[in-house]
Formats: structure tokens, C-alpha cells, sequence
């Protein structure tokens, strides 16, 4: 898996729109069966990147390649994508709807049809198939989007913002649906500025903010390379013990946790024999990872 | 090209489909129908039986001459050969009904004799059967009815404008013709020198037209093809900021290329106009063959034009080449603006267009062969209506048809051309409307 070739590669590619750029000379590799994570803050340029991807617009230099391809028409096919701007038709019916989408993703007949009913079961959605789009709550006509980017068991599915509008039942249902398809071996690109989703889900990550990649890689990498030696502690009792510059490098108090930064090279365990020796009752004691919002401001501030 | 029928048939059946389609579809030959065969019968059959009028004639010697004017020549079934029978008695009713429903039969007129009552007893006497409703209205001939005096007419409906119409006349030509026998003119030869020519005109190929329907028809023609397109470039117009309002756009273009997405469409939509117009020519061709000889046998005479079967063929083609180069504009508009308010300004030059195609047809009705008519169904934007409109009236050579179906076709076709550059750029862009010169860098970059 670790040597497959690569589902994507963008390579130094540049967008701009008259004087703006949207994109710049952004490089990047999506490895298959795993889920990618597209993260930055809103206006970054992650829909740009993403259009560049399924080929609805051209980057004005550099290079996408799909499947060890170049770009074309005929790998759209392969493609599923959610946009981050839903839209359906509203005055047609979810079961027409979707067999349009299907149809046009060159998927027909009674294949379609099977899927179409076996997807509208599996989110729920089976007693609005001959409803109309616009009777739809904005969640449920989300997930009918959802079932048109995967409905033609696409080899790479990209999800452009796809739990903004849900409620946590249907957040949880979407992703446990995404962690499916992962398991199926599909290649997903998940695009978001909600860092707390991306760290549960994705594997590798890439960071843009302004147009330009901040950094990428495993998650799980980044999160130990970035790891600042930490304590979120909760304790009852006197906290004169933590003043000791040779241990404690600083001190923040998050909500009910106290978040211990320790000097670097100190280990978290004479930490806690402090604790225990000091006599106070400890009933939280948890090393903490930076979060990836903390390394995307952290990296951010850096750039600046 | 599956996907590029898949988008026909989405595009083709939504519409086919909707209450609007159907709604129009049914109407559309009723309203056809309305301003043809409506105006005929209601000129022609009144309601509610004949009118029966009474005629008080002081005048002495009038009431036969009126009398006869009102029933239009025929044989007077008046009480005057009965001058014993009481004022209340109207007449034989089988008369009446032999004189059918037609308007100008159905007068049933009776002679109130004064016998030295008062008229005002007699007018009271005859107002109280008016209003019982066993009379209609009632005449009164003064005495010197014959130099000036004004004759009155009083009746339940006061509005009925024919009638009275009708009544004045008819009170005319008695008044005239009696007053021709008292200047001692022979009647009989006034009114063979008064005989109204009768105008007859023929088409230059020799059969004989009716001017009337013949000018209609040019007229229908050249609104039908108004019409269609300016509803269907709206349907395109409509359903293009749709899918660019939605972002529907934006899957659509991840999954086909925006020239058969944009052609689909089109084609989509023109299949449901044809599909309405082929219900309307099929129901105006069951009406030429059933409807105009059915109503005839019952009296009501509506001029209906004689249409030769390649007028079909001309019509559709003009449709379509009117459809495809406005229909076209309309999908760019589309994709230029953001909302529909903003489309409806943008497309205004083209409405306008159509328009001026359409009231150019008023003046080539009357000189079909002028050079303004020629200039106008050359120019691609006209043609659809202006040359239609030429072939009814007076078809010109066909080369000048055949260049025009060619000068149309290439401009629909480099329009489609234009259209798709701009469009691909114009759907996916959001927030403003495009401005002319941003559209024409769209194009020259594609």
C-alpha cells in the first residue's frame, strides 16, 4: 500500500483569477485507500484545488495527474464529487434526481436503480424517494448529494465540506458512511475547515492557507513532530508544586483542565510523582497532543 | 452521447410533465379556437329566442315597409292581415322557428294599432308586457316620421348594440325607400341601381382567396412563432440560472463537457415545443377536416384558410432556426447573470428584437415583396417571423427562402459555438454579473 502509486498528483499547479490567485504552485500526492484531508480556512483555496481535480477548471500551469493519467473527460468517470455548494434540482423527484446524476455518470439501468434504492436505504432517506428535492430538510438534500457523488462506485471521492448543514446524528452517520467507503479501498479527499473532523478521520493532510500549502503529510507525523510535551491535569488542592522552572515551562488553564507545558527533555512521569508526592487528588492526568488547529496556527504564525 | 441523451431526456420529460406544459397545451387550441369560432357564432346566434318587437305607427302607412326591413325581406308575420286580433298576441311560433336561429330572421314584429286610444295608454299597456317579459322592445313612428321627426326604440336591454343597430338601419331603409315612392323614384329600379359591388380576390396562382383569413393567418403564423420562442428561450433562460443559481453546475460539469450539456438542453427543450406544437397542428388539422364542415352544417359560417402541407414543414424549420439562435442568446444570458431579475434586463435587447421581427410582419403582410421585406427575412433575427410571413402571403422565389434557412442555420450554429465558451466560464462564476468585455476574454481564452 505504501509504494502504490500514487490516485493523484498535483504538481506545482497555479490558478489565478485576473489579478488574484487563487491557487499557487500548490504540489501535493493522494495515496490510495486512505483519506486525505484538504484543511484550511475558508477562501484558502481548497475549491479551487478541488475544481482543478475534477477537471471543471484548468490550472493555468502545472500538472494534475489521475490514476497515473493525465486529466481527462473519460476519468471523471472514476470521480465522485460533493461540492461545497449543494445544489439539486428542486423541483424534481430524489429517485429522478439520482438516476439522472447516475445516468450521467455513465451508470444505467436497473444497476442504477438497485443502487439508488440501496443508498437511499442505508441513509435513511427510502420514504422520500418520490418526493420532491425542495419538500427536503437541508440535511436530508445532503445526503441525497452525497449518494449522487458515490453512486457510480467511484475509485476517488471527494467530499468538499460534507457534514456543514447536519446534525450530530447525521454527522455520525456520514462519517461512519465515509469510513465504509474507506474500507472499501476507495481513495477519499475530504475537504474542511473543521480541523476536529479532519484529525478523527484523515490519514495524511494537507494544509493551504492564502493559496499556498503550509505543510502536508500522515497526521499522525505531524501531530508527534508538533507534539509539545503537555499535561492536561485536573486536580483538587494546592498547586504551589508546579513552580519549578527546571520542570513546568508554562502554565494555561483550558476550561476545568489545567494544561501543563513541561520544559522540553522533562518527562511527564516526575510530573506526576510530583503530584502524588505533593498530596493533591488527581482525577485527570492526560498527555496532550497538539491539536491541528494549534499546528495550523502555530505554522501560520510562522509563515507570517 | 449517452449522457448527452441523458440530459435530453431529464430536460425533455421534466417539462413534458409539468401542470404548465399540459395546461398551456389544452388551452393553446381552445384560445385558437376562441378567437375563431367565438367571434362567428356570436355574431351569429343570439340567445334567448327571437326578439319580439311591437311596432305603434302613427304614420299611417309604415309598419309593412318596417316590418319587412326588420325580418329582412321575409314574408311579414304581423297582425296587421288580422287587425281584429288583440295587441297581446304574438305569432305563429313555428314561424319563428323556421327562421331559425339566425340573427337577422329572428325579429318577430306585430303592429299596435292606436284605434284612438292615447299613446300614452298604449305605451303604458306595452311597457307592462315588457315587463312580464312577453315582449322584447317596441318602435314608436312618430307622425311626421317621414321629414324629421325622431322615431324611438325602448327596449329591455338597452345595451344590446346590435339590435339597435340593427333597428336603425332597418328604420332607415323604410324611411328611404317610402320616401323615394312619395318623390315619385321608382323603387324597384333604386335599388337595382344601389346593388353593393361584391369584391372578389384572388391569389396571384388563381384560386380564389378570402382576403380576411388568408390575412389572418399570415398574422397567427407570424404571432405563433413569436410566441414559441419567446416562451421557450425563457424555459432555456430559466433553466440555465437554475442550474447556475443551485451550483447544479458544478456536478454537471464534473461529469460532461459543457458543449453537449449546453446542446442537451437546448435540444431538450426544443422537443417539448415541438411536441406542443405537433399537438396543436394535429388538433388545427382534425378541426379543418371535422370541425369547419360540422359547424357549417349548423349554420355558423367561420372563414378558415386553406393551408398547403409544406406551410407545416416551413413553419417548423422557422421555428427551429427561430428557437436556436434566440433560445441560444438566452442560455449565455443565463450563464452571465445571477439572478433571474438580472437575466430578465440582460435578455431585454433580445425580447426587443423579437418584438421588432414581429411588428416588421404587420408591414410585410401589406408588401410582401418589397425590399424592406427582403432585407428583414434575410436577417437572421427576423427571418423566423418575417419570411414565414412572406411565404403565406406571397411566397418568393425559393432561392430567397433556401438562403435564409441558410443564413439562419450558420448563424445558429456559430451562436452555439460562441455560447459554449462563454458558458462553461459564465456557470461556474458566482457573486457578480459578467460584464461584456469579461465575457468576450472568456471567449478568446476557451
Amino acid at each position: 500500500m505504501e509504494d502504490a502509486k500514487p490516485t493523484l498528483v498535483l504538481d506545482h499547479v497555479t490558478k489565478r483569477y485576473g489579478d488574484f490567485t487563487a491557487v499557487n504552485d500548490l504540489s501535493l500526492q493522494v495515496r490510495p485507500g486512505r483519506v486525505f484531508g484538504l484543511i484550511g480556512p475558508n477562501g484558502a483555496g481548497k475549491t479551487t484545488t478541488i475544481r482543478m481535480i475534477v477537471n471543471i477548471i484548468i490550472p493555468d500551469s502545472g500538472r494534475v495527474e489521475l490514476f497515473g493519467q493525465k486529466m481527462t473527460t473519460a476519468l471523471q468517470d472514476r470521480i465522485g464529487y460533493l461540492p461545497e455548494e449543494r445544489g439539486l434540482y428542486k423541483k424534481m423527484k430524489v429517485g429522478e434526481q439520482l438516476r439522472f446524476f447516475a445516468e450521467l455518470k455513465g451508470l444505467r439501468g436497473k444497476e442504477a436503480d438497485e443502487r439508488i434504492d440501496n443508498w437511499l436505504r442505508k441513509l435513511q432517506l427510502s420514504d422520500w424517494k418520490d418526493k420532491r428535492a425542495k419538500e427536503l430538510s437541508k440535511g436530508m438534500q445532503q445526503k441525497v448529494q452525497f449518494i449522487t457523488a458515490v453512486i457510480h462506485n467511484p475509485d476517488l471521492v471527494i467530499l468538499d465540506e460534507p457534514f456543514s448543514g447536519l446534525d450530530p446524528v447525521n454527522v455520525d452517520l456520514m462519517k461512519e458512511t465515509i469510513q465504509e467507503q474507506k474500507a472499501a479501498g476507495k481513495t477519499i479527499i475530504l475537504s474542511t475547515h473543521q480541523m476536529e473532523i479532519a484529525e478523527k478521520l484523515c490519514d495524511d493532510v494537507c494544509m493551504i492557507n492564502r493559496a499556498h500549502k503550509v505543510l502536508d503529510g500522515r497526521l499522525r507525523e505531524i501531530r508527534r513532530s508538533f507534539s509539545r510535551n503537555a499535561v492536561a491535569l485536573q486536580f483538587e488542592g494546592g498547586d504551589g508544586f508546579l513552580n519549578d522552572p527546571a520542570l513546568v515551562a508554562n502554565i494555561r488553564q483550558n476550561g476545568d483542565d489545567c494544561e501543563v507545558l513541561l520544559v522540553p527533555g522533562a518527562s511527564p512521569q516526575t510530573l506526576l510523582r510530583r503530584l502524588v508526592d505533593a498530596g493533591v487528588a488527581v482525577t485527570k492526568f492526560e498527555l496532550v497532543e497538539p491539536t491541528l488547529h494549534d499546528i495550523f496556527i502555530e505554522k501560520v504564525r510562522e509563515a507570517a | 452521447m449517452r449522457k448527452f441523451l441523458a440530459v435530453i431526456k431529464r430536460e425533455y420529460i421534466q417539462r413534458v410533465r409539468t401542470k404548465f406544459f399540459v395546461i398551456a397545451t389544452i388551452l393553446g387550441p381552445l384560445m385558437m379556437a376562441g378567437f375563431t369560432i367565438v367571434p362567428a357564432l356570436m355574431f351569429s346566434i343570439k340567445a334567448g329566442g327571437p326578439t319580439r318587437v311591437a311596432v305603434i305607427d302613427q304614420t299611417g302607412k309604415m309598419y309593412q315597409r318596417v316590418a319587412r326591413e326588420l325580418t329582412n325581406g321575409r314574408p311579414v308575420h304581423s297582425s296587421t292581415p288580422q287587425p281584429e286580433s288583440p295587441p297581446g298576441r304574438t305569432n305563429n311560433p313555428n314561424d319563428i322557428d323556421q327562421n331559425g336561429r339566425i340573427f337577422q330572421g329572428s325579429f318577430v314584429v306585430e303592429e299596435v294599432r292606436l284605434d284612438n286610444q292615447p299613446l300614452d295608454q298604449i305605451r303604458r299597456q306595452l311597457d307592462a308586457r315588457i315587463q312580464n317579459k312577453s315582449l322584447d322592445g317596441y318602435i314608436v313612428l312618430p307622425p311626421n316620421l317621414l321629414k324629421d321627426e325622431q322615431p324611438e326604440y325602448r327596449a329591455r336591454n338597452a345595451a344590446d348594440l346590435f339590435t339597435q343597430n340593427y333597428v336603425e338601419n332597418s328604420l332607415s331603409r323604410a324611411v328611404r325607400a317610402q320616401r323615394m315612392v312619395e318623390a315619385n323614384i321608382d323603387e324597384k329600379a333604386v335599388e337595382k341601381m344601389s346593388q353593393p359591388v361584391n369584391l372578389k380576390t384572388t391569389g396571384a396562382s388563381g384560386e380564389e382567396s378570402k382576403g380576411e383569413s388568408s390575412f389572418y393567418f399570415a398574422f397567427g403564423m407570424g404571432l405563433l412563432i413569436y410566441m414559441s420562442v419567446m416562451l421557450y428561450g425563457q424555459f432555456v433562460l430559466g433553466a440555465v440560472i437554475e442550474e447556475k443559481e443551485t451550483r447544479i453546475a458544478e456536478i454537471l460539469f464534473s461529469s460532461i463537457r459543457s458543449f453537449p450539456l449546453m446542446i442537451g438542453k437546448l435540444v431538450g427543450v426544443s422537443l417539448v415545443a415541438l411536441t406542443q406544437l405537433g399537438i396543436w397542428g394535429l388538433a388545427f388539422l382534425l378541426f379543418t377536416l371535422y370541425g369547419v364542415g360540422m359547424l357549417a352544417g349548423r349554420g355558423v359560417d367561420i372563414s378558415w384558410p386553406h393551408i398547403p402541407p409544406m406551410m407545416f414543414v416551413y413553419f417548423v424549420l422557422y421555428f427551429l432556426m427561430g428557437y436556436f439562435i434566440y433560445a441560444t442568446v438566452y442560455a449565455v444570458v443565463g450563464s452571465m447573470v445571477t439572478t433571474t431579475q438580472e437575466g430578465g434586463q440582460l435578455a431585454l435587447p433580445l425580447v426587443l428584437m423579437l418584438v421588432a421581427g414581429f411588428y416588421l410582419s404587420f408591414s410585410i403582410i401589406r408588401s410582401p415583396n418589397s425590399s424592406l421585406a427582403f432585407w428583414a427575412s434575410m436577417f437572421p433575427f427576423f427571418a423566423p417571423i418575417t419570411m414565414l410571413v412572406r411565404i403565406v402571403t406571397e411566397t418568393p422565389p425559393f432561392w430567397q427562402i433556401a438562403l435564409s434557412l441558410v443564413i439562419g442555420f450558420a448563424t445558429a450554429v456559430g451562436l452555439i459555438w460562441l455560447a459554449s465558451r462563454i458558458y462553461r466560464v459564465g456557470m461556474l462564476m458566482t457573486g457578480k454579473k459578467a460584464s461584456i468585455p469579461e465575457v468576450w476574454r472568456w471567449v478568446r481564452q476557451s
